[in-house]
Formats: structure tokens, sequence, C-alpha cells
């Protein structure tokens, strides 16, 4: 016998061997359930028309709004509830392919990939543009996905030590480091520390130059 | 004065590019191959490198044992010319072995040795240390506190980004040091395992060969040839994983495959990763 999920809904009659008889013609037939359906054959066993929620119909059920019961049913034994026949949809519906109205709905995912920055004038919220000449220097730093400049600043020991960290350092990255350490000196008048990561492509500065560094990438262009 | 000597080699190589494509062109034309059919594909990408040149490689054949270059291709930096991160890489191998392993070592403890229920001697009395059982993990043959016990998981999730990073970085070390080649297509022209050893000799691939594809069928005479040869397997895309990339000596992938790679690393590199990451991450409240 076909094993199945069973409905919570009840024959009212109460014959155990009819049912089971049913049951297993039904199994038999469970390929052409929406022709049987229609049929009267199986309605002299099942004795009454039932109509299975979930728009799915049983056996021996005649289609239509009239036969559909909504109320849930409960049987008195689990085994003896109906097996879930084949679902058939009676709701009328078209499938349409891209509709003009798609749009909005597109408008509200959310975006697969951070999108490009769209050129402007000028950005109220203080964002600068990288420009095009950066990219002929023997160094360069990228951008990260959303678009900013890689400088942060990394606060440890409660405070006690503060390090400037450039991330995303694409070619020469010792004259990199040699351009940052004259421009952070001319700038502050003080020797400034900086330790270069080859293979992490990144260079720490010892103390909070953020702001600096940042002035100095984007005269630069990045 | 070392900066600035390379800054100049830089200088240098860029001015060459040009150069080396019509070079590489006649190298062809020596391989006795028509110089029309040769395609030179320049990309598009959705997100362009921004400094670093894109990486170009030969388009092979595998239909005959003699290696043809059909045409050349190019591949994102990002992808395919990443920072060679060694610490990363083998992150990714310790967690692919550890993710699926599980330690079955076990003892037993002073509950579980048999016996020992009973008082070995009074308390008091005897001048001997007081002993309330002989399976007490102080007396030979007693239980052992603290030691393995069996279904130990080790499974732990990797960050989402060096996941990513990790195959990135690998694929770029194996494409540095030529052990990634690309393939148009893996369909031969007989099913025999000699013809696949003879073209892995020839073109002086790694005895061990993985072989990258689009789908998740392969041409069936691939797929009989490499059924008898052990060091040399087939994956689809979506199971390319550092471990196995280091395992082989060699990269084969299909071009379909490597743009493939390319197009979901790059996405995922661009795309918010939030979500991602948020996934197997301890302590959420």
């Amino acid at each position: 016998m076909t094993a199945g999920v069973r409905h919570n809904v009840s024959f009212e009659t109460n014959n155990i061997v009819l049912i089971a008889l049913v049951a297993i013609l039904y199994s038999l037939f469970k390929m052409a359930t929406v022709l049987r359906s229609q049929c009267a054959f199986a309605r002299l066993f099942a004795g009454k028309t039932v109509q299975i929620l979930n728009n799915s119909t049983d056996l021996g059920a005649k289609l239509g709004p009239g036969s559909q019961s909504v109320l849930s049913r409960k049987y008195s034994n689990y085994a003896h509830s109906p097996f879930v026949t084949k679902i058939k949809e009676q709701y009328d519906y078209e499938i349409v392919k891209k509709p003009a109205e798609w749009a909005f709905v597109e408008r509200l995912l959310p975006f697969e990939t951070i999108p490009a920055v769209s050129p402007k004038e000028s950005y109220p919220s203080g964002w600068i543009p990288p420009k095009e000449e950066a990219a002929n220097l023997p160094y360069f730093i990228a951008r990260t996905k959303n678009h900013e400049v890689p400088i942060y600043l990394e606060i440890t020991y409660r405070g006690m030590r503060k390090i400037t960290k450039i991330r995303k350092i694409e070619g020469d990255i010792w004259l990199l480091n040699d351009e940052i350490k004259s421009y952070l000196k001319e700038k502050n008048n003080r020797y400034v520390e900086t330790r270069v990561h080859e293979i992490g492509r990144f260079i720490e500065t010892k103390g909070d130059y953020v702001h600096d560094l940042m002035q100095w990438a984007y005269s630069k262009g990045f | 004065m070392t900066s600035a000597l390379i800054s100049a080699i830089k200088r240098l190589h860029i001015s060459v590019v040009p150069q080396i494509r019509v070079f590489s062109s006649n190298a062809v034309s020596v391989s006795s191959l028509d110089q029309n059919t040769l395609s030179i594909t320049k990309k598009d990408w959705a997100f362009k490198p921004q400094y670093t040149k894109p990486r170009e490689v030969w388009i092979e054949n595998i239909d005959t044992i003699e290696e043809q270059k059909l045409g050349l291709f190019e591949l994102h930096p990002l992808v395919y010319a990443a920072s060679p991160r060694i610490d990363i890489i083998h992150q990714n191998v310790i967690w692919q072995k550890k993710i699926r392993f599980v330690s079955w070592a076990h003892t037993k403890t002073r509950a579980e040795v048999r016996g020992g229920g009973r008082k070995p001697w009074p308390q008091k009395g005897l001048g001997r240390a007081r002993h309330g059982s002989i399976r007490s993990p102080l007396f030979r043959g007693g239980g052992v506190a603290h030691g393995p016990r069996s279904g130990k998981t080790h499974f732990f999730m990797l960050p989402f980004h060096l996941r990513l990073n990790g195959l990135t970085t690998t694929l770029s070390a194996k494409l540095a040091q030529d052990d990634l080649h690309i393939v148009k297509d893996l369909i031969l022209p007989t099913d025999n395992p000699e013809y696949l050893n003879d073209l892995i000799e020839k073109r002086n691939w790694g005895p061990s060969v993985l072989l990258v594809d689009d789908t998740d069928y392969a041409p069936r005479n691939i797929t009989v040839a490499t059924d008898s040869i052990p060091h040399v397997n087939i994956i689809p895309v979506y199971g390319l994983n550092v471990f196995s990339m280091l395992k082989h000596d060699t990269l084969v992938l299909t071009q379909a495959a490597a743009e493939r790679i390319e197009e979901r690393l790059l996405k995922w590199l661009n795309a918010d990763t939030r979500r991602q990451q948020q996934a197997y991450k301890l302590n959420q409240v």
C-alpha cells in the first residue's frame, strides 16, 4: 500500500472494510485521480461525496463551489482518515513572465551586489569619488566594496595603543611606505613609525593619523 | 633605491604589455596553428579591476596529445591574482579536515570500570592511606580522570570571507606557479586511460590532475578514462575547494568553469555578506 499523509477529514460511513477497499482501489488508480474523482463508481463504496480541504479532491468528490466544505473535520481514528490526494488547483490564474509591474517588485528586492556609484557633480554626504589618474601611480589603494578608502584606526590596550591601518594596497608597497613616512613627518614634525606587511598588503602606522592619511589618499586620487 | 628600481621595472612592464601579445600570437603560429583561429578575448567585467592588470592565460586543447593553443583569455585579478596568503590556505585546510572529523578515542571513568564498589580497607587503624575504591584514578587499573570521551566533534565554521579568500588565494597561487591550465572543453577523442596518461606526461602536468568543469555531467570519454586513474579526478565548479586544489599537482579548468568561478567569487566579494557571516556565529543573542 502506498504510505501517505492523512487528512483530518472524515467519511461519514464507519465501515472499516469498505474504506480499506476504497483505499486500495484508490491507490491503484492514483495516477488518474482527477478523472476518477468525477466518476461515480467510487462513490458507491464511500457512500458520500467528500471534499477535502486544501483544494484537493478526494474520490467521489464533486468539483464545484457547492460541495466545498470549509470546516476541518475530526476523525475518530487517525488510521481511518483518508490519504491526501493529488491536489488539484481550482483557482484560475495565468502565468505572466516579466510584466510591466515587475519593476516595482524589483525595486523592493535587496541588492545582489553593492551597486556602483552613479557619478554626480557633488555628493552631499561628503564622500569623495576616486580619480582616474590614480591608476598611473606605481602604487594604489583600492576602494572597498562599499566604495570607501580602506584606512582604519585600530584601538587596543584600552585606548593606550592606536594604530592606523591602510589596507588593500596594490603595486609598490615599499614606495608607498616611504612616501607616507615623509608626508607624516613633514606634517606632524616628528618621526612616525610604520610597519609594512607585504603579503597581507597593508601598512600600519603607529599613532592616530587617519585624518592625515585620508587627506593624502584623496590628494593622490585614491 | 630598491623601490625606485621596482617602480622602474613596473613602468617598463606596462609599456611592454601590448608587445607581449604580439609575441604570444607569434608563438602560436610556431606551434602549427592557423593564426586566424586564435581567439583573443578581452573581457568586460561588472566589477572592473581597479589597478592590477588582468591575468592572461592560454586556452589549450585536450583532443590531441600535442598541445595547441586555441586562444588567449583574461582572468580577473581579484580572483586569480590575489596575494598568496599561506596562512589563509592553511586555515582552510585545517577547517576542511576538522569539519567532518569525529574523535572516537574513549576511556572509562572510575564509575565505568568494573568493580571497586567496596571500601578496600578500613578508614583508620591500618597506617595506610585512606581509599574508598580500588578503581579511583590513583589506582593502577583504575578509571581515567578527564580522559577522552568518544563522539567528540571538531566541527566549526570558518568565517565566510576566509573561505572566500582561501579559494582566491589558492587559485592565484596555482596560476602563479603555472599549475593552473585552462582548456576549451573536456572532450577526448578516445576513452583510453593511456591517452590521458600520455597527455599529462607530454604537457608536463603533475602526476595528479584535478579537472573542473562547469556542469555536473562530464563527457563520456573523459569519465571512462579518468575512472581507472585514481590520481586524475573530475569535479564540478561547486565542488571546488582548497584541499583538493592542494592535493592535486595541477588544476585544469575548462573555460566555462574558470568564468563561472570568477563570476561567483566576484559576486560574493562585492556583495553584502552580513547574512552569510551571521551563520554559525557563536554567542548569537
